[in-house]
């Protein structure tokens, strides 16, 4: 194995990664804001890749507008499951939201297979797909272009948690909800909008990644991952989900260069158990202990 | 009342195979297979409030020991087999368990769900004993002279196995082991304060349920008589899942009522696979929202059954309506304050 060969092969990982870690911050986001899991994250991102997709065959529009289209559709879909069903359930423990969400996914992947069936289609990138050759390093510029448009993401969520008041409620309301409440933070206003942002930045996700994986009705799958790099860098930690989809992806990717070929599948798994059992606080944070 | 009850029930199901045409009777032997696994799911997640995504696992590992052990050991007692499978996923049970004390909820959740998977890339991998693929067929079991080749003959195997079963999970929940278990689930801390060796009682939740599906893969094995990795993907966990909060959590009788209508509705879908996954999202999220105590609490509240309650609340201490699902609340009047995450 070259050290060119090598580097090609991190940098793919950085992509796969990088977009596990956009779906692990969307899944962070909603967890944050209200301490539950959404199980049918990775059935948002396929839908409103889908609807993205659709308006790019029928309408013909540029891929640009494809990508806001979907992030639209991506907005009014979170915000409408949100207000009909989550939010009859909100005083609920996760454990009710948890289930609730997944019999989401089941009913979303069912619905896209009815509108889409459940065939694969190849979606079109803003980058190509030729190797960009630097020395003896070839890397595709497709990779770089999802590394760095998953960056810029992240930067301006970033931001968006720091400076805007928005940000500021959603960061409060996860410190302590009564607290932000007595604040006059309206609760379930941040609920909604975690909601949206985090199917906003799914469907972004989605848009990058479907050149590389295909759009199907399986797509969805994908979250699996992004929960796994949740996990690795610290359920709850945004940094930390950066980390870990990072760490996943290259990890991922480099786990059949060494291992039989057969238990390269069971990679994302075998890393997810071993990070919950060694260390429940992912591979940067720490376990919050709780008092009684 | 009750007595009769239960004696109509035992007579509807003993007489099943002579009424009813063959299939149904292989897809009643389906039901209690099904319900064993629910009962054993719900010991878990009912009872100590520790979800479980990867019984879909545990009921392969069962059926596999089983299915292997009939083929390479075949002078083996049938009991003994089931019994191997039983205890040999108790013991991956343990070995998943005890790690697992480290984790609550969601990430619990999230560890039997990669555990599910794993298993079955295990089996596929395994091929020299498993074949892989290609699948298993499991030979007709044996029962001292008489072999149990047709399907009445393997119904009242499992419904024997199955009543036992449902006996002894009785007998688990409605003693000291089964109040303990509902107070790790009521509150941790509470139960801690109150002497409830937390770690013991939640490991043992584990081994019990691994155990439960197990014996119920063995009984799957025999019944359906070949196997393949894929049938124990990760929906049928989310099938197991369904039954239990369908049927109503943290009650046995509710485990095998849910186990019958998810049975029964998987097969009369069968026909239908692109609406399977909606009807059953939708089962889902309505029994969640509208139902939260399942089908078992929404009989108790029937006046007709009304006059039973003492009965039946001493089934399911922890008195009635207040399955983990319910905290104090109606349906689109909620009190805006989830309960976890103020305390932090």
């Amino acid at each position: 194995m070259t050290s060119a060969a090598l580097v090609h092969v991190v940098v793919s990982g950085l992509a796969t990664g990088s977009i596990y870690a956009l779906m692990a911050i969307s899944l962070v986001i909603i967890y944050n804001a209200t301490r539950t899991l959404n199980f049918a994250q990775g059935e948002m991102l396929m839908i409103s890749t889908f609807v993205g997709w659709t308006a790019l065959r029928v309408l013909s529009v540029p891929l640009v507008v494809a990508l806001l289209v979907a992030v639209i559709a991506a907005a009014v879909l979170a915000w409408v499951l949100e207000r009909t069903i989550i939010r009859h359930a909100i005083s609920a423990t996760h454990f009710d939201v948890l289930i609730i969400t997944l019999g989401l996914s089941l009913m979303l992947r069912s619905v896209a297979g009815f509108a889409w069936t459940h065939d694969e289609f190849p979606f079109p990138s803003f980058f190509t797909n030729r190797p960009l050759v630097v020395g003896p390093v070839r890397v595709a510029p497709l990779s770089l272009g999802i590394i760095g448009a998953s960056l810029a993401l992240m930067l301006a969520l970033g931001a968006l948690f720091r400076w805007t008041r928005l940000g500021r409620a959603m960061r409060a309301v996860a410190q302590n909800q009564r607290a932000a409440r007595l604040m006059g933070i309206s609760v379930e206003r941040v609920y909604s909008s975690s909601w949206i942002l985090a199917a906003v930045v799914g469907a972004a996700a989605g848009v990058l990644i479907a050149p590389v994986v295909f759009l199907s009705s399986k797509m969805g799958l994908i979250a699996i991952n992004g929960f796994t790099a949740a996990i690795l860098g610290g359920f709850g930690s945004m940094p930390g989900s950066v980390v870990g989809g990072m760490l996943l992806g290259v990890l991922e990717n480099l786990a059949p260069l060494y291992l039989p070929a057969s238990i390269k599948h069971s990679v994302p798994f075998l890393v997810m158990i071993t990070i919950l059992i060694v260390r429940p606080g992912g591979v940067v944070g720490r376990v919050a202990r709780r008092k009684v | 009342m009750r007595g009769a009850a239960i004696a109509t029930g035992a007579v509807v199901v003993l007489g099943w195979p002579w009424a009813a045409p063959r299939y149904f009777v292989f897809l009643a032997s389906l039901i209690v297979v099904n319900s064993i696994v629910a009962i054993g799911l719900n010991l878990l997640s009912g009872y100590t409030n520790q979800l479980s995504f990867g019984h879909a696992g545990f009921l392969a590992i069962g059926a596999y020991t089983a299915a292997i052990l009939a083929i390479r050991a075949s002078w083996l007692p049938l009991p003994a087999t089931l019994l191997a499978a039983g205890l040999g996923t108790a013991a991956v049970g343990l070995a998943l368990g005890v790690p697992c004390l480290r984790l609550e909820g969601l990430y619990l959740a999230m560890a039997t769900l990669a555990f599910g998977f794993v298993v079955v890339e295990a089996i596929l991998n395994l091929d020299w004993l498993t074949r892989g693929n290609d699948g298993l067929h499991v030979p007709p079991g044996h029962l001292g002279p008489w072999a149990l080749a047709t399907d009445t003959a393997r119904y009242y195997l499992v419904v024997v196995v199955g009543a036992l079963l449902v006996a002894a999970a009785r007998n688990i929940t409605r003693t000291r082991t089964g109040r303990a278990l509902l107070a790790v689930r009521e509150s941790e801390i509470a139960a801690q304060a109150s002497g409830v060796h937390l770690a013991a009682y939640k490991t043992l939740a584990f081994v019990v349920s691994a155990f439960y599906t197990g014996v119920a893969g063995g009984l799957f094995a025999l019944v359906v008589g070949f196997l393949s990795p894929d049938s124990f993907d990760v929906f049928l966990s989310v099938d197991f899942v369904a039954m239990i909060i369908v049927g109503g959590l943290g009650s046995i009788f509710g485990s095998v009522v849910g186990a019958a209508v998810i049975t029964t509705l998987n097969d009369s879908l069968a026909g239908f696979q692109n609406y399977r996954p909606l009807i059953f999202g939708a089962i889902l999220i309505a029994s969640m929202l509208f139902m939260p105590g399942g089908i078992a609490s929404a009989l108790r509240r029937l006046p007709l059954l009304a006059s039973q309650t003492p009965g039946s609340a001493s089934r399911t201490p922890g008195s009635a309506p207040r399955t983990p699902g319910s905290a104090p609340r109606t349906p689109g009047s909620a009190p805006r304050t989830p309960r976890q995450g103020d305390d932090r």
